[in-house]
């Protein structure tokens, strides 16, 4: 289970202010708890009140990296930035995100191709997310041919399904996990999986319970990535132990601090 | 008709451990020797080029062995003095590295105390050029006094030191961190506790490039598939990134097969089991064609021709391929 | 595996025509990957992509029969590329080459030695599967005269010619044993088809190199006949090791079909130890069928034994029978061990018996191959469970003596043992490699 950091996002006040400041401790330290609570990735986001993006985008690229090798996922709807941040980023990098709609993928595809980038597809288009496991498979299809049809290695791509917030689409849930299923069942070897973790207890109470509960559910599917909460440690833990019981490594007695420590 | 060769993309690799150490390394070796190292399952050359050919170790013992008279008729010229019985191995049965087993430490089997086990190690040392490998008598209290006194001693050398047991690898361990040596750590045919004691081992801090896992093979016949199996499952974690299952393979197959009938009995008593001189020859040389397979990187062998048939063999394996 | 969603997309004619009743030619492909609707439903689908599309359906690679009754052996059918993922079906048959050249003494005798290649070892019978003879002669009189003989070994049959009026020949004589007729090449093909069909038997496909292999087993297998082995001909040991590897990946991994059958290879070494490891590579690797040359029993048991142990199912543990075991020459004065029948235990605890020098009984008793600690927390090794086994084995008329050895990790059973028995109990080492400290002290004359 690859776990990408969540927490350097501009829409976090610390994090808005230090992009705004260009104050690197902030964000070099969350790099450094998320990497220690077990995270093998770092999500990397602006936010919505930054203007200037591209520059943004990159000077969060340079303060991370000074701090650790870990991969980068850069995540902005504008591909501008995200290839600005390509173009500095020495680590592993990836990119957060492309949907199934054409021009997105005819941008999004080539450029993880030209820079050896892992890249997150969400199934969906621009009338927003599917509400069944069957049409978000449609679009997962969609972008297993774009992989395909542009070179990418299929192991390079990560398709989201997307999952909704217990409190306002509960029905979502069962769908998600099905279509995590399936996603494998598209290509050989099969795309990777990702969800936006969190998402699922937006809003609710005992938002831990919720995150840790559906990771090992999604897990028990087939979900090989999860942007999330790196820093809670009841989660990596589950992660850890689902990992074990999937059989997806080699059980020894410290398998909680060699999930951390890998 | 067009065919797709099928290469695996492996993120990661087996480590790779040095053994012995020259005098511009600090010690005394006419050559060190690197195993492990790859980046594929063992001998596809079309997905990875095998980096370093597995070695073959001959065994040594400090006391006269009670051995079948097929191995004792190869080595009861010189069993009676371990540093001439190395040189046998090294440069009559062309070992790669010598095995040295201190049997005689044993309180029950002579109880020769640190001081004689050290002045054994360095007449081996002295007499051949070949990196060494030498474990203790099994008595862990003992092994702890001698491996210590051994791992000060022979400091630089570049040793590799077993064994490193899940209830007994502290003190070994830590002379080989101070004395710069490299440690077998032995698990009980067990890939969960090999994992384990792996990573005890890391935890006090000697790096895992200074580890070699002994998974206690079952002989041919035996058991020796519960090997094979752990083995192969090693080599596809080492592949896919799990660092603690990466360390190079050692195979004691000489001791698995030597004390099992099938590779001694006479043919009188068992007719249809053929010759003997040849059945023990190949009982070995089997066993050590299948454990290559499955990824062994030392493969610790008792018979002469056995050793050299299965240093041909390596050679064979190890042959460039059309794709 | 079946078919991706991918790979049924490449297939599809890429049109949206919609006439699926699916919006696009992904979505319909998607739609048969899991399996929601039929291929039947595509009107514009080309008899080609029917074909690819059908034959995922298939198993990974085809169990092919060769031989008849006693002497029928079966090849292939494999599904994994490592036995721990599941396990491995029908181990790689081992050949033995004949010459039709031999004169009729070296020949009987010759077959006579491969027919009696039996071996038994730890309550198991190993056998050798096939007689493979080879026409040099050049003449069909000397072939139909070898065949005949061979087929009186009651092994299965491989016919070796690449002339078919000789492999005719060798069929006439090899009657409706159905043989291995080895082997159809690029220039041979149809003719040998011919004979195969009518007969019918298997085919052995031979060409050099892994690209005219699968192009040949598809013009064979194009025309109808799908009772296929594969030999790629390879130029070295390290070769044949990649070969097979790649036959072997293309069948399980691709459903690539020209490869879903099982392999043959020549073991090439001349001497007869080398020819031996040799084979054992290839019996690792994957092989259906080994052809050997050298007829030697101490080159053949260890082979044999290692094809046996990489074919055990590496989920049912490996058991010895329950009774009681004599180590050495054992006296009614001798010590008594007992423990459990899996095999690593029973093996272990006799390795170490017979390193006491002491002779020696062990008494394995029944827990289902579970080993001492398992069988304990299972209820299978209890102090009832012991005691009846040693009555079942009348252990009191075997030994004057009444002291019984239990290993050291169930202590436990020692109380209740000794109330049920009368015997006394002592509590051996926790791990099998104390036994010999444990016998000097105990039961050293």
């Amino acid at each position: 289970m690859l776990i990408i950091g969540e927490r350097i996002n501009g829409m976090f006040a610390d994090i808005r202010e230090a992009l705004q400041k260009r104050d690197p401790r902030p964000v070099q330290e969350w790099a450094r708890k998320q990497e220690e609570g077990g995270a093998r990735a770092l999500d990397l986001n602006v936010g919505p009140a930054v203007e200037d993006k591209i520059e943004a985008m990159k000077w969060l690229v340079e303060a991370t990296q000074e701090v650790t090798g870990l991969m980068l996922c850069l995540d902005s709807t504008n591909f501008d930035a995200i290839e600005a941040g390509l173009e500095v980023c020495r680590n592993p990098a990836m990119i957060n995100s492309t949907n199934a709609e054409r021009d997105r993928i005819e941008r999004a595809f080539p450029l993880a191709v030209k820079y050896g980038a892992k890249l997150i597809g969400l199934t969906m288009d621009r009338k927003g997310i599917p509400k069944d496991a069957d049409t978000r498979l449609a679009f997962a299809m969609e972008l297993v041919a774009a992989a395909d049809e542009f070179g990418l290695p299929m192991e390079d791509l990560y398709l989201d399904p997307l999952i909704l917030p217990a409190n306002v689409g509960q029905d979502h849930g069962p769908e998600v996990l099905k279509t995590l299923q399936q996603i494998k069942l598209l290509a050989s070897p099969p795309p990777r999986t990702v969800l936006g973790l969190s998402n699922v207890s937006q809003g609710c109470q005992d938002r831990s319970l919720l995150n840790r509960t559906f990771l090992a559910l999604a897990m028990a599917c087939g979900l090989d990535a999860a942007i999330a909460d790196a820093c809670d440690p009841l989660l990596t833990e589950v992660a850890a132990a689902a990992e074990v019981l999937l059989n997806q490594t080699i059980y020894c007695d410290s398998y909680v601090k060699m999930f951390r420590a890998r | 008709m067009a065919v797709e060769i099928l290469k695996d993309r492996n993120p990661s690799r087996v480590g790779e451990v040095v053994l012995g150490a020259t005098r511009e390394e600090g010690g005394t070796r006419a050559y060190s020797l690197r195993v492990g190292g790859d980046p594929a399952l063992p001998f596809h050359q079309f997905e990875g080029e095998t980096v370093n050919r597995p070695a073959v170790a001959l065994e040594v013992v400090d006391t006269v062995p009670e051995w079948p008279e097929e191995l004792a008729r190869c080595y009861r010229d010189v069993w009676q003095d371990p540093a001439q019985w190395a040189k046998k191995c090294v440069e009559e049965y062309r070992a790669d590295l010598v095995y040295l087993r201190l049997e005689g430490a044993d309180p029950e089997k002579g109880n020769r105390s640190p001081e004689e086990c050290v002045a054994t190690v360095k007449q081996v040392l002295a007499a051949v050029g070949a990196p060494l490998v030498v474990v203790g008598c099994g008595v862990a209290e003992k092994d702890n006094q001698v491996m210590e006194a051994i791992a000060e001693a022979a400091a630089g050398e570049k040793l590799l030191l077993g064994n490193a047991e899940p209830d007994n690898y502290r003190t070994l361990v830590a002379a080989c961190m101070v004395h710069g040596h490299s440690v077998i750590a032995k698990s009980p045919l067990d890939i969960n506790i090999c994992k384990q004691l792996n990573i005890l081992v890391t935890d006090m801090n000697l790096q895992s490039n200074r580890i070699v896992i002994d998974p206690s093979i079952g002989g041919l016949g035996y058991g020796i598939e519960y090997a094979f199996s752990i083995m192969e499952r090693l080599r596809l974690g080492a592949l896919q990134g799990d660092r603690m299952l990466a360390m190079p393979v050692l195979c004691t197959v000489g001791q698995e097969t030597w004390r099992h009938k099938e590779a001694a009995a006479p043919e009188a008593e068992y007719p249809e089991w053929g010759a003997e001189a040849e059945r023990g020859v190949m009982w070995e040389a089997t066993a050590a064609a299948a454990l290559l397979q499955a990824g062994a990187h030392i493969l610790l062998m008792r018979h002469p021709r056995a050793a050299t048939l299965t240093k041909a063999l390596i050679d064979e394996l190890a042959r460039p391929t059309d794709f | 595996m079946p078919l991706t969603g991918l790979e049924i997309y490449k297939q599809l004619p890429k049109t949206n025509c919609k006439d699926c009743g699916h919006p696009t030619c992904l979505a319909f492909a998607m739609a048969l990957a899991s399996g929601k609707a039929s291929l039947d439903a595509c009107p514009h689908v080309s008899d080609e992509a029917r074909a690819v599309l059908d034959s995922a359906a298939a198993p990974p690679m085809a169990e092919i029969t060769v031989g008849t009754g006693q002497a029928a052996v079966k090849l292939g059918g494999e599904t994994e590329l490592f036995r721990h993922e599941k396990r491995f079906y029908n181990p790689a048959a081992v050949a033995f080459l004949i010459s039709d050249t031999l004169p009729e003494a070296e020949l009987s005798a010759r077959l006579a030695a491969i027919r009696d290649l039996v071996f038994h070892r730890v309550g198991l019978e190993y056998r050798v599967q096939m007689a493979a003879v080879k026409n040099e002669s050049g003449q069909a009189d000397p072939f139909k005269r070898a065949v005949a003989a061979a087929a009186g070994t009651g092994l299965a049959l491989m016919l070796v010619t690449d002339d078919p009026k000789l492999m005719a020949a060798g069929l006439e004589a090899a009657g409706q044993n159905r043989p291995l007729l080895y082997a159809a090449t690029e220039t041979n093909w149809e003719a040998m088809l011919e004979l195969a069909k009518a007969h019918p038997c298997v085919l052995a496909v031979k060409a050099r190199g892994l690209e005219a292999l699968a192009g040949l087993a598809q013009k064979i297998t194009a025309a109808g006949f799908k009772d296929l082995v594969l030999d790629p001909q390879p130029t070295s040991p390290a070769q044949a090791v990649a070969d097979l590897v790649q036959i072997r990946r293309l069948a399980v991994k691709k459903r690539f079909r020209p490869f879903g059958y099982p392999s043959l290879v020549f073991a090439g070494a001349e001497d007869p130890a080398e020819e031996a490891l040799e084979a054992a590579l290839y019996v690792t690797k994957y092989a259906g069928v080994v052809v050997l040359k050298n007829v030697s029993r101490a080159h053949l048991l260890p082979l044999l034994t290692w094809r046996q142990n990489l074919y055990t199912d590496p989920q049912v543990p490996i058991q010895v029978e329950e009774k009681l075991n004599e180590i050495g020459t054992p006296s009614e004065d001798s010590p008594v061990y007992v423990t459990t029948n899996f095999s690593l235990t029973y093996y272990s605890v006799q390795g170490e018996v017979e390193g006491s020098r002491i002779p020696s009984y062990i008494l394995s008793v029944n827990t289902n191959g579970l080993s001492v600690m398992t069988a304990y927390a299972d209820g299978r090794f209890t102090a009832e469970k012991i005691a009846q086994v040693m009555k079942k084995v009348d252990l009191e008329s075997k030994v004057k003596h009444r002291t019984i050895v239990i290993p050291g990790a169930v202590a436990v059973l020692k109380g209740k043992l000794e109330e049920l028995t009368g015997w006394k109990v002592l509590v051996g080492p926790r791990e099998a490699s104390g036994i010999p400290a444990f016998a000097k002290s105990n039961f050293a004359a």
